[in-house]
């Protein structure tokens, strides 16, 4: 067990450098230099001396090798660099604003399992009827609206019309927790319409699939009520692929809530990424995308670990 | 019976919505501005451009020695007089202020910040034209003695950017010390900045507000139903299509200008664009009311001539259809140019921003309606603005505001002998526009200044070394409790900061 550990570890530190390495590639390969964007804000002209002094102060006249291993040299010691923009460093605007990120993603995952669970399960139960079609179109529509749609009809609706919450921003659950709560609300609900969709469906045909095993029909024939077959014998045994499902549509929401956080005004590491890469702030999106990667590539990891508990047979695969 | 308890359940539910809202992100403290900006300032360095959104709250923490009045022209500011001594030599008188240290501010503090901005490695926007100086002596604590090495009638102007404020030496390194009406208290990176009035701002009365509290809105529509909603008493940037709504509203009001403009440069290091007959071409095949309405909801007006304001001393009437929408003439000169049968070339915009890209657009299409197929290359901005520096494209969709409402403002757009810049055409060298710039710069003669920028417009017309398409409107629009903030007229819209020491809300 401990060699399969060991090996899976050796191939997620690869993998892990392997994004490093493509990132760094791809950052500098796409055209823009970010010493002359810095200096052409607002649409003037830079002298070109000007850009050639920033360039040299940033190091990027460097040849791209020597760039290339100051940069795995300083993730090595866990530096990840400072912004070209303003000497901000990497490593602390990230932890500022992953637990951001995190925290919308947990609370859309949260109303999401909320009203997806009940509702798929009532879909299943009530397979083929009217309350069925209805709540599978309901899913379908919400599954096919883009987040920027729903995003700012939710705006239009709840703030500008009737004004519940405000329109969007962001406070630290520090200085007032309730108002944090009320700004995190509106793009979690966002972000949770299409998710609650996806866990709809996937708890319907998960439910209606348990229904047919014969334990369940056990159950019955042995008079055990209705709601406490539903309970123990039926919901339990189809979460498994539920919770498969919400696992990765998780981990792809980490840099993928771009959309909801710009339209909500929400500091997170999504529209930093992209704020990043529009002002070809290298070290920034590096960074970004590294850490993202490596929150993926460390749940891979401990997903092989976890299979490997279960089925023997994994490890010595 | 299980129903209609259902039934009136919700309706209480809903009745009780309105008391539900949950208190927003502004903290109602009486006499703070919420100001929603329409993006974070990269930087706050005072003498580096970093945009707009850098340039506006600027304009709260600094002060230079000269600014604007809200009318456009030149007011004193910690200089209380500027004279002429001779062509060369300027002479500056200062006032009684004070530095947010509380110091006084003096001679050695102008000395010390021209000397930053000329300095080795500074990223200053005025470095090339403070290192140009002759030299800069301080007589006594309150004078300033500035000695040009030619002529400079602008140098007034420069000192009244943005990019000039008088920061004092005794700044603790790393931070810039102004002498501004508000205080930078606190930020969060991307997210908010808080100001505080500053009690010592050497305008008695003056701010009237307690404070600014920033915050960006990214996203345009977000900024809008902010100020909707309440959230915030001011926002810049109004998008175009939701000034009408705004008008309408009576608890909101619009302040908007034409400010800045859209306009065509081109590649003239190849052909067809280096003949100016072709050029011209383009600038009459444009029918610009189509573009004002498709890229701007009508919120601009067409530009057919040099973006020289209407209401500047430097306008020129007699230029107003300089580029009117002409087709048949289109054809005639593309014939005259060898191109009787049409050409191909390709157009660079970006897609990233609306208005750019729209203009593309329609830009594309007139072009076609006379023979001219271009290809449209809508890359992000910053690879644009790579391909626009190398000039890897024919013609290229610009948009921007001139550095202020006197036409020199206007240098940077037309000089092609400066280094290659994507703002400018691409190696267009129009020789009599280059001399007549500097003979402009020099001259501290109005009447003569103004013969001279009228020639510049009447060469430009016939060489179209940039082609006007339109102006757009440039708005802010606020709370109606909000009183004191103007939009400053033409180039000038971003320099509406300056208002802030006069803005109060009810």
């Amino acid at each position: 067990m401990l060699a399969y550990a060991a090996r899976r570890l050796l191939v997620s530190l690869a993998l892990v450098w392997v994004v490093a390495t493509l990132v760094f590639m791809v950052i500098h390969i796409i055209p823009g230099d970010p010493a002359e964007l810095l200096l052409a804000q607002g649409g003037v002209a830079p002298d070109p001396w000007l850009v050639t002094d920033l360039r040299e102060k940033l190091g990027l006249d460097q040849p791209l090798m020597t760039q290339y291993w100051t940069y795995l040299g300083g993730l090595a010691q866990g530096n990840f660099g400072y912004s070209l923009l303003d000497d901000h460093s990497v490593a602390d605007e990230i932890a500022l604003r992953l637990p951001r990120t995190l925290e919308l993603v947990g609370a859309a995952a949260l109303i999401a399992l909320l009203f997806g669970l009940p509702l798929g399960v009532l879909a299943a139960l009530r397979a083929g009827e009217a309350l069925d079609r209805l709540l599978s179109s309901l899913a379908a529509l919400a599954l096919s609206v883009p987040v920027f749609v729903v995003g700012t009809l939710i705006i239009l609706v709840l703030a500008q019309n009737l004004r519940l919450v405000p329109a969007g921003g962001y406070i630290a659950f520090a200085t007032d927790p309730l108002r944090h709560l009320g700004l995190l609300l509106m793009p979690a609900i966002t972000i949770a319409v299409g998710l609650g969709a996806v866990v709809l469906r996937v708890t319907r045909g998960s439910v209606l699939e348990v229904l047919e095993r014969d334990h369940v029909r056990a159950a019955q024939a042995r008079g055990v009520s209705v709601a406490a077959i539903i309970r123990r014998h039926v919901v339990r045994n189809a979460l498994t692929p539920v919770v498969t499902v919400v696992a990765l549509h998780l981990g792809a929401l980490l840099g993928g809530t771009v959309l909801v956080e710009f339209v909500f005004n929400w500091p997170g590491v999504s529209g930093y990424l992209v704020r990043s890469v529009e002002s070809r702030d290298y070290p920034e999106v590096m960074g970004i995308v590294l850490v993202i990667s490596s929150i993926f590539v460390l749940l891979n990891f401990l997903v092989d670990l976890l299979y490997a508990v279960i089925d023997p047979r994994v490890r010595h695969g | 019976m299980t129903i209609s308890a259902t039934r009136r359940a919700v309706l209480a539910g809903a009745a009780s919505l309105p008391f539900l809202r949950i208190p927003g992100a502004r903290a109602a403290t009486p006499g703070v501005l919420t100001f929603g900006l329409s993006s974070y300032p990269p930087t706050l360095q005072p003498w580096a451009n970093g945009g707009t959104a850098s340039a506006t709250i600027k304009l709260m923490i600094f002060r230079g020695l000269i600014s604007y009045a809200p009318d456009g022209s030149l007011r004193p500011e910690l200089a209380e007089s500027w004279t002429l001594e001779n062509p060369t030599t300027w002479l500056f008188k200062l006032r009684n202020a004070t530095f947010q240290n509380g110091e006084k501010v003096t001679s050695a503090d102008v000395k010390w910040s021209l000397e930053q901005i000329a300095a080795e490695r500074s990223t200053a926007f005025f470095r090339a034209q403070i290192q140009g100086l002759e030299r800069i002596e301080t007589p006594d604590d309150m004078t300033v003695r500035i000695v040009t090495k030619e002529p400079v009638a602008t140098l007034p102007i420069w000192m009244a950017s943005y990019h000039m404020p008088i920061i004092s030496r005794n700044s603790p390194r790393g931070q810039f010390i102004g002498a501004g009406p508000f205080v930078l208290k606190a930020q969060e990176r991307g997210v908010s900045l808080d100001l505080e009035a500053y009690p010592g701002y050497y305008k008695p009365g003056l701010p009237k507000l307690k404070g600014i509290k920033v915050v960006a809105y990214g996203d345009e529509n977000l900024r809008v139903a902010a100020l909707h909603s309440g959230d915030v008493d001011l926002i810049e940037y109004v998008p175009w299509q939701s000034m009408d709504a705004i008008t309408a509203n009576s608890a909101l009001k619009l302040d908007a200008v034409d400010g800045a403009f859209m306009f065509l440069v081109f590649n003239g290091t190849r052909p067809p664009f280096n003949d100016a007959r072709v050029r011209k071409a383009v600038a009459h095949a444009i029918k610009r009311e189509d573009l004002v309405k498709a890229a701007f909801f009508g919120r601009g007006s067409p530009l057919t001539q040099l973006p020289i304001p209407p209401s500047s001393p430097f306008y020129n009437a007699e230029y107003k259809d300089g580029w009117n929408y002409n087709p048949d003439l289109s054809k005639r000169l593309l014939a005259e140019a060898g191109f009787a049968n049409g050409l191909n070339a390709s157009m660079l915009s970006t897609a990233q921003y609306g208005m750019h890209k729209d203009t593309a657009e329609v830009v594309q299409q007139h072009l076609a309606a006379v023979g001219i197929n271009v290809e449209l290359n809508m890359p992000d901005w910053a690879t644009r603005v790579a391909i626009g520096n190398r000039g890897q494209y024919d013609i290229a969709v610009m948009g921007t505001a001139a550095d202020s409402n006197d036409p020199e403002g206007l240098a940077s757009l037309l000089d092609g002998t400066l280094s290659p810049s994507y703002v400018r055409s691409y190696g267009l060298k129009v020789d009599r526009i280059t001399e007549l710039l500097a003979a402009g710069r020099a001259e501290f003669d109005e009447t003569r200044r103004k013969a001279i920028y009228r020639e510049i417009e009447g060469v430009a017309i016939e060489q179209a070394p940039l082609v006007g398409l339109t102006w757009r409107s440039q708005g802010y629009a606020m709370r109606s409790a909000v009183s004191g903030f103007k939009n400053m007229p033409g180039a000038l819209t971003f320099y509406s900061g300056l208002t802030f020491e006069t803005t109060e809300v009810a």
